[in-house]
């Protein structure tokens, strides 16, 4: 029998729309545009597997062809797996070292202080460069000292005496690099009369994914499903996460990349925004506390995807005195470890140039994006601080 | 008015006609092929190009079955690149007769078709997308055959030795002296232009058709027309052929072909007088469909591309009209023998199978008349594009896409060489659907006898992919005349032309995914275009532009 | 979620629809899936380019009352014409806005070329396909210079030139053909071998390549008087483009659609998105509408495919679809449904009614039409039920009229999408005074 969800390359009309709007075919002829790279080989690699066309590799997963799709194609899917198929036999370190957040990640942290230093340092970075191709013009996340897993074991006791609770699927990001964020997390909860559990997890396996190691992320995708569905039953929680991406990859590339059955969970899965979002609608608001600043917003591709850039807008529209400035949806360029490979970084630089061009203009307090790479990549080109919007709520939140 | 004289003259361009040009040319024998719309216009392009292996004929008509795997072998060295060596299933689903399964078995061993039975996890494994309850499973050795490549190749070698090839031409009468037939009167239709050729022998290798030919001649011959339908689905579902293990009936076999699956096959007598226009009912594709979703459930969800119908030129004197029951078998009349008409044959029945089976017969009578000692080496010699064994040096090509290079091989197999080369714009795609180049397409204008955009789909799939044209034909149309193979004053007429004959495939399957795409061509064409604008009426290809006066 | 009114689709009716809800101050979001037919569209507004019987309406707005009396089930005719004329200015208002100029010839309709050199009636165009000088020149016997530009597939300046001349306003007129490349300019993709529409546009949105540009096309032309291009001269910073091409070619330069992603088209739909988004309206992208629930007469909740659960509620609901293609209609094999609420919708059952025997046959194919049937107020019934009287219909998913062989897609899509909003600002009102 077909699977008819496999097959939405079917549905494509060849209009050429997605192409339009596909920010690496903006700046780059060796990417032949998500049709092409989509769809229409997808067709022909029915016939012959081996008609695959290496320029695929150009495409950085951002799925600005699938929110312009007007035939529902999953055009980036097709293209991620297509890719992975491609990358599958060669073994490369770099791509090995990039896609094992929280391996690397655990290790690190372990030697925090003399990593951060020698990331820093340029010949190191060279020497990166020149040997895993990682490029030496990008500044690398921090790794902080203690993991936020290590942190969380200080407020544990106190999130379960709440009545209502949520699970949160921290992520690599918030565990090695930006435990801040999930402190705020905690705290808005919190707040909000909610306590947050954590559960085991492994990374998403966005970052295999991208990098063609298919079964290494299976295996993770399973591990996920299965801790997070054994964490949340108790109580019939939802399941939370503060990254756009991660989000994206539990609930969609799960089933449509990894063809892995997610129907256990998919039903309790929120960017935390949207939670947030919902909540506040039921004027379940904690006490905001005028800001009077200017921020700047960036929606990130992915969340543009999932559809919830207007949970994140809706919500911060509720902190009295913000100026929120919503930019003219452009993708920043790095979608993942993408910007961070040597051979995608001027692709990768090229197409953000028009969005730090209009964050600079406008010169705000603050930008705001919902995902943790955007955030490298705006922080890197532009001189503002880049929150998520969680951590602004958390400040606006009245001192007790 | 042109005159000029030849040896043989061939009537018909489809597998046969072309087939008797080259054995013919290849026994150095002068010859002319007359054809009256395009090479593979006829039957020939009409089927399901099935590269049967025998096993469909082998319970009811062993000398068809004999005949058919022996041209199988052959086939399989001579068009490499024609063929695509599928393997092909049996499979017996639930409730299906099971006595035909060993009846099967039988006739294949008795005809000497290599089969065997498989288990049916390997099965699943060979074809994922097959019905998970069938019963029981036969390997036999199927494989696929594309018909315009076939016959293209055959044209092509023709050619290089020597022979002329006129299309768009039709036979008006034939010239006859005392019995004797000594040539063609004919009209070149793009040309404008009345043909006389004169030769030693005609042959009549016109298909359903030939009965036209033969009565221009001043003899009566009849056929049954007998129409078969089929349904194209947009991509491979299948990768091998799939039959269903019972007596032949409509709708009982998948074939896998280049990037698209076919279901076949209905068939129907038709009277003669439509044989020009053949349409598919409505209860036609839904016996198609139907019929494949018991093979491969699903496939009547997935797009469904177009569909056609081709004319089989069945003869039988002994009155028995009932399409499946009439003999497949080859008839190769000799009309002095039987008319008492020199100088002319007519060769039909058969199967696209047995096409060089077919030509060689005819050649050998010809040769015969001629009084010429040259014996058929069409079943050694490879044709153009099938030279070598092997078709891998992807090295050779670095710089084009693997995709591009995997496409123009598979359709001209050694031959991609001479177009994939020069500098890297001839590599830009026309038709993305089907990864056409414009190199492709100047090659194919220049070495291939392509006049139009009709003709130039039947050569490279220009077209034939989901969009159905949509985007190709009007890039397609401006390489047309920057190559200076049609004036811009034609452009829109071919445009149209073009358009017309998509549609004609497309039309009856109007829903889905198919009609979105059917939606948004007419939004170009018409809506932006206004091409409708340009015709007050659609008259035949090439005909007929008439500039609206209003406005 | 809580809206005044929800827009389902965001095409030229969503979009007319949603930005009038705006100005009126209701709460509004419009929901696209995927992008509208603005991208395949000429850029060019029709509002009735022909008579039923195919010849060409010169004076729409004159002949719009007795086209819609004759027509009763037509959009035109449940709108009235006034309200269409009215959504015309409302939109031309709307862009100029947001710096896109529309002209029209008055009360009548003006003719552009075509890709392939034929003329097309319409009401509306950009001011790079139609204003004042192009008008006196297309009167005149002028010279033309059709110019394409190297690599570019999607237009061809010499089918264009043999076919336009042909014609019988331009059998005096001069017309050549030429081409130029951009490939070495700022802004051009690098290592691209197939140029695409947005590709080239890219160029001529970098200033720096102005002048350069203006003088390349001044050579081709010779000594033309008249420049016709592909209409790819500037997505985003379009309007200076323009200006700057004439100033500095001296020249008067013509914009010819393209085949798709058409740049016209996607001025338009950028504009009318930043104006709505600039009203304060909610633009949700990336997320599609799958269903809604229908308590009596009323929709009281309609859910996306990433908010299933919790879906969104309106007082009002515009259903703005679009028609096959887009998905607000659904062919199977032997039925059309809308495909949201199940609607009724106009078809005959048997299959072969729906489409004409050629491609290119007048009238053109049933399909077109079919869609949604309405009310007077654009309100549908669903399938066996109630008059739904929170939801209403606009644009393409409207049955009754035939976009393309009347030539009129533009004119219901704006005329409807803003009849919608008028419609649906009275029952807020209503509401409002109800709670009073």
């Amino acid at each position: 029998m077909i699977n008819l969800e496999n097959i939405s390359f079917d549905h494509c009309i060849k209009c050429t729309v997605c192409t339009a709007y596909c920010p690496v075919s903006r700046v780059t002829g060796r990417f032949p545009g998500p049709k092409l790279a989509g769809p229409d080989t997808e067709r022909l690699r029915k016939k012959n597997p081996e008609l695959l066309d290496k320029s695929l590799i150009y495409c950085s997963n951002c799925k600005r062809c699938e929110v312009a799709c007007p035939s529902d194609v999953n055009i980036a899917d097709i293209i991620q797996a297509a890719r992975c198929s491609y990358l599958e036999n060669s073994f490369r370190i770099r791509d090995f070292v990039m896609s094992r957040t929280d391996m690397v990640g655990g290790m690190t942290t372990c030697f925090s202080s003399l990593t951060n230093c020698l990331l820093k340092n340029r010949l190191i970075k060279k020497v990166l460069e020149l040997f895993i191709g990682l490029t030496a013009k990008r500044e690398l996340p921090d790794y902080n000292k203690r993991s936020f897993r290590q942190w969380y074991g200080t407020v544990k006791a106190r999130q379960h005496r709440f009545k209502e609770k949520a699970v949160y699927f921290h992520g690599c990001y918030v565990n090695y690099n930006d435990q801040a964020l999930g402190r705020d997390v905690i705290k808005l909860l919190n707040a909000m009369n909610r306590g947050v559990i954590i559960t085991d997890e492994k990374c998403c396996g966005v970052p295999l994914i991208a990098n063609g190691y298919l079964e290494k992320a299976k295996v993770n995708a399973k591990f996920n499903i299965d801790s997070l569905k054994s964490a949340a039953d108790n109580n019939g929680m939802r399941i939370l996460s503060t990254s756009s991406t991660c989000m994206f990859a539990l609930k969609h590339e799960y089933p449509g990349v990894l063809g892995i059955d997610n129907t256990s969970i998919s039903g309790r899965l929120d960017y935390i925004m949207s939670y947030i979002n919902r909540l506040f609608e039921q004027d379940d608001i904690p006490v905001l506390e005028a800001m009077n600043i200017t921020a700047v917003y960036h929606s990130p591709c992915h969340l543009e995807r999932l559809g919830g850039v207007i949970d994140t807008i809706e919500a911060l529209r509720r902190i009295p005195g913000l100026n929120l400035k919503n930019l003219h949806s452009e993708c920043c360029g790095i979608s993942g470890t993408y910007g961070f490979k040597k051979e995608y970084y001027q692709i990768s630089q090229e197409i953000g140039r028009e969005l730090f061009l209009a964050i600079n203009k406008i010169k705000p307090d603050i930008v705001i994006t919902d995902c943790e790479t955007c955030r490298w990549q705006i922080e890197m080109n532009t001189p503002f601080e880049t929150v998520h919007p969680v951590t602004l709520l958390a400040r606006a939140l009245k001192k007790v | 008015m042109k005159k000029f004289e030849t040896r043989v003259i061939v009537i018909g361009g489809g597998a046969t006609g072309t087939g008797i040009l080259r054995d013919l040319s290849l026994r150095g024998i002068r010859c002319v092929l007359v054809e009256k719309d395009d090479l593979a216009s006829g039957t020939t392009g009409r089927n399901h190009g099935l590269l049967h292996s025998g096993a469909r004929y082998a319970v009811k008509d062993i000398i068809s079955a004999k005949e058919c795997i022996a041209e199988n072998m052959i086939l399989k060295k001579i068009a490499r690149h024609c063929v695509e060596n599928t393997g092909g299933l049996f499979v017996e689903l639930p409730n299906d007769d099971n006595t035909y399964f060993e009846k099967l078995v039988t006739g294949c061993r008795d005809a000497g078709i290599d089969c065997n039975e498989i288990p049916l996890n390997r099965a699943m494994e060979i074809e994922p997308n097959l019905n998970a309850e069938v019963k029981r499973v036969l390997k036999v050795p199927d494989a696929t055959i594309d018909p315009f490549r076939l016959a293209s190749a055959n044209t092509l070698d023709s050619m290089e030795h020597g022979a002329v090839v006129l299309t768009h031409t039709e036979v008006v009468s034939m010239i006859m002296d005392q019995g004797i037939v000594k040539g063609i009167r004919c009209f070149d239709r793009l040309g404008q232009e009345d043909i006389e050729i004169y030769g030693e022998f005609v042959v009549n290798a016109a298909g359903i058709w030939g009965q036209r030919i033969c009565n221009k001649a001043g003899i009566q011959f009849p056929m049954h027309p007998s129409k078969g339908s089929m349904v194209i689905i947009d991509y491979r579902v299948n990768n091998v052929v799939v039959n269903r293990c019972r007596v032949p009936a409509d709708g009982d076999i998948i074939v896998p072909g280049d990037t698209v699956s076919l279901i076949g096959t209905t068939s129907k007598m038709i009277p003669l007088e439509k044989i020009d226009e053949v349409t598919t009912d409505d209860d036609d594709i839904d016996v198609l469909l139907n019929g494949g979703e018991a093979l491969i459930p699903n496939i009547s969800k997935t797009r469904v591309l177009r569909v056609f119908g081709g004319v089989r030129p069945l003869v039988a004197d002994t009155g028995d009209t009932r399409g499946r029951d009439i003999s497949r078998g080859i008839v190769l009349t000799d009309h002095e023998e039987r008319d008492g008409l020199k100088g002319f044959a007519t060769i039909t029945g058969g199967k696209l199978m047995t096409y060089r089976l077919m030509a060689e017969k005819t050649t050998d009578l010809v040769c015969e008349k001629l009084g010429i000692n040259r014996k058929c080496e069409t079943h050694i010699i490879p044709l153009p594009g099938s030279e070598r064994e092997t078709l891998s040096d992807k090295q050779t090509y670095k710089s084009i896409p693997e995709t591009v290079v995997g496409s123009t091989r598979f359709r001209h197999g050694e031959r991609a060489y001479r177009i994939l080369k020069g500098d890297r714009k001839n590599y830009s795609l026309s038709c993305e659907c089907e990864m056409v180049t414009s190199g492709e397409i100047e090659y194919a204008i220049e070495n291939l006898q392509v006049k139009d955009l009709v003709d130039l789909r039947r050569r490279t799939r220009l077209g034939m992919g989901p969009c159905q044209g949509t985007l190709c034909a009007y890039r397609a149309a401006g390489i047309f005349f920057e190559t200076g193979a049609a004036d811009y004053e034609n452009a829109a007429k071919m445009l149209i032309d073009f358009m017309e004959e998509r549609w004609k495939g497309i039309r009856p399957v109007l829903w889905g995914d198919t009609l979105r795409e059917a939606e948004f061509s007419y939004w170009i064409y018409q809506g932006l275009f206004g091409l409708g604008n340009l015709v007050k009426e659609t008259k035949g290809r090439g005909e007929g532009v008439v500039v609206e006066e209003e406005y | 979620m809580k809206y005044d009114c929800i827009i389902i689709g965001g095409g030229i009716s969503g979009l007319t629809c949603g930005i009038k809800c705006a100005k009126e101050g209701m709460s509004c979001a419009v929901i696209t899936a995927g992008m509208s037919a603005l991208h395949f569209s000429s850029g060019s507004i029709d509002l009735l380019g022909y008579y039923p019987d195919n010849t060409i309406v010169h004076t729409p707005a004159d002949v719009l009352n007795s086209f819609a009396v004759n027509k009763p089930d037509h959009p035109y005719a449940k709108c009235g014409p006034d309200i269409v004329m009215e959504a015309l200015n409302f939109l031309r208002e709307e862009l100029s806005e947001q710096e896109l100029e529309l002209c029209s010839n008055g009360n009548n309709n003006h003719f552009h070329v075509t890709p392939v050199g034929t003329l097309k009636p319409t009401f509306l165009s950009q001011k790079s396909v139609f204003n004042e000088n192009i008008n006196q020149a297309f009167k005149k016997n002028t010279t033309i210079s059709i110019i394409n530009f190297k690599g570019y597939r999607d237009f061809n300046s010499d089918i264009a030139a043999v076919n336009l001349k042909k014609h019988r306003l331009f059998t005096d007129c001069t017309i050549t053909s030429n081409s130029i490349d951009l490939q070495d300019l700022q802004g051009a993709v690098k290592e691209a071998i197939e140029l695409r529409s947005i590709d080239i546009s890219r160029i001529f949105d970098k200033d720096e390549n102005l002048h350069e540009i203006a003088e390349r096309l001044k050579r081709a032309a010779g000594d033309s008087e008249f420049i016709g291009v592909p209409a790819v001269a500037g997505l985003e910073n379009h309007k200076t483009v323009y200006e700057q091409l004439v100033d500095l070619t001296e020249k008067i330069v013509y914009e010819i659609p393209t085949l798709p992603p058409s740049i016209p088209g996607m001025r338009i739909d950028r504009a009318l998105k930043s104006r709505f988004s600039g009203l304060g309206g909610v633009l949700i992208t990336g997320d599609r509408i799958i269903g809604g629930t229908i308590v009596n007469d009323q929709v009281t909740r309609v859910y996306t495919k990433h908010h299933q659960q919790e879906g969104m509620t309106a007082r009002n609901v515009v259903l703005a679809s679009g028609s096959f293609f887009s998905g607000g209609m659904v062919a199977e094999i032997g039925n059309i449904k809308e495909p949201i609420f199940g609607l009724l919708v106009d078809y005959p059952k048997q299959r072969e009614e729906w489409r004409s025997q050629l491609f290119f046959q007048k009238p053109a194919h049933p399909f077109l039409s079919f869609g949604v049937r309405t009310d007077e107020n654009l309100n549908p019934n669903v399938q066996n039920g109630p008059l739904v009287k929170n939801l209403f219909c606009a644009g393409a998913v409207l049955a009754g009229y035939n976009p393309i062989s009347e030539g009129s897609g533009g004119g219901v899509a704006a005329g409807t999408g803003y009849y919608a909003a008028l419609q649906a600002k009275k029952r807020c009102d209503d509401i409002r005074k109800g709670n009073e």
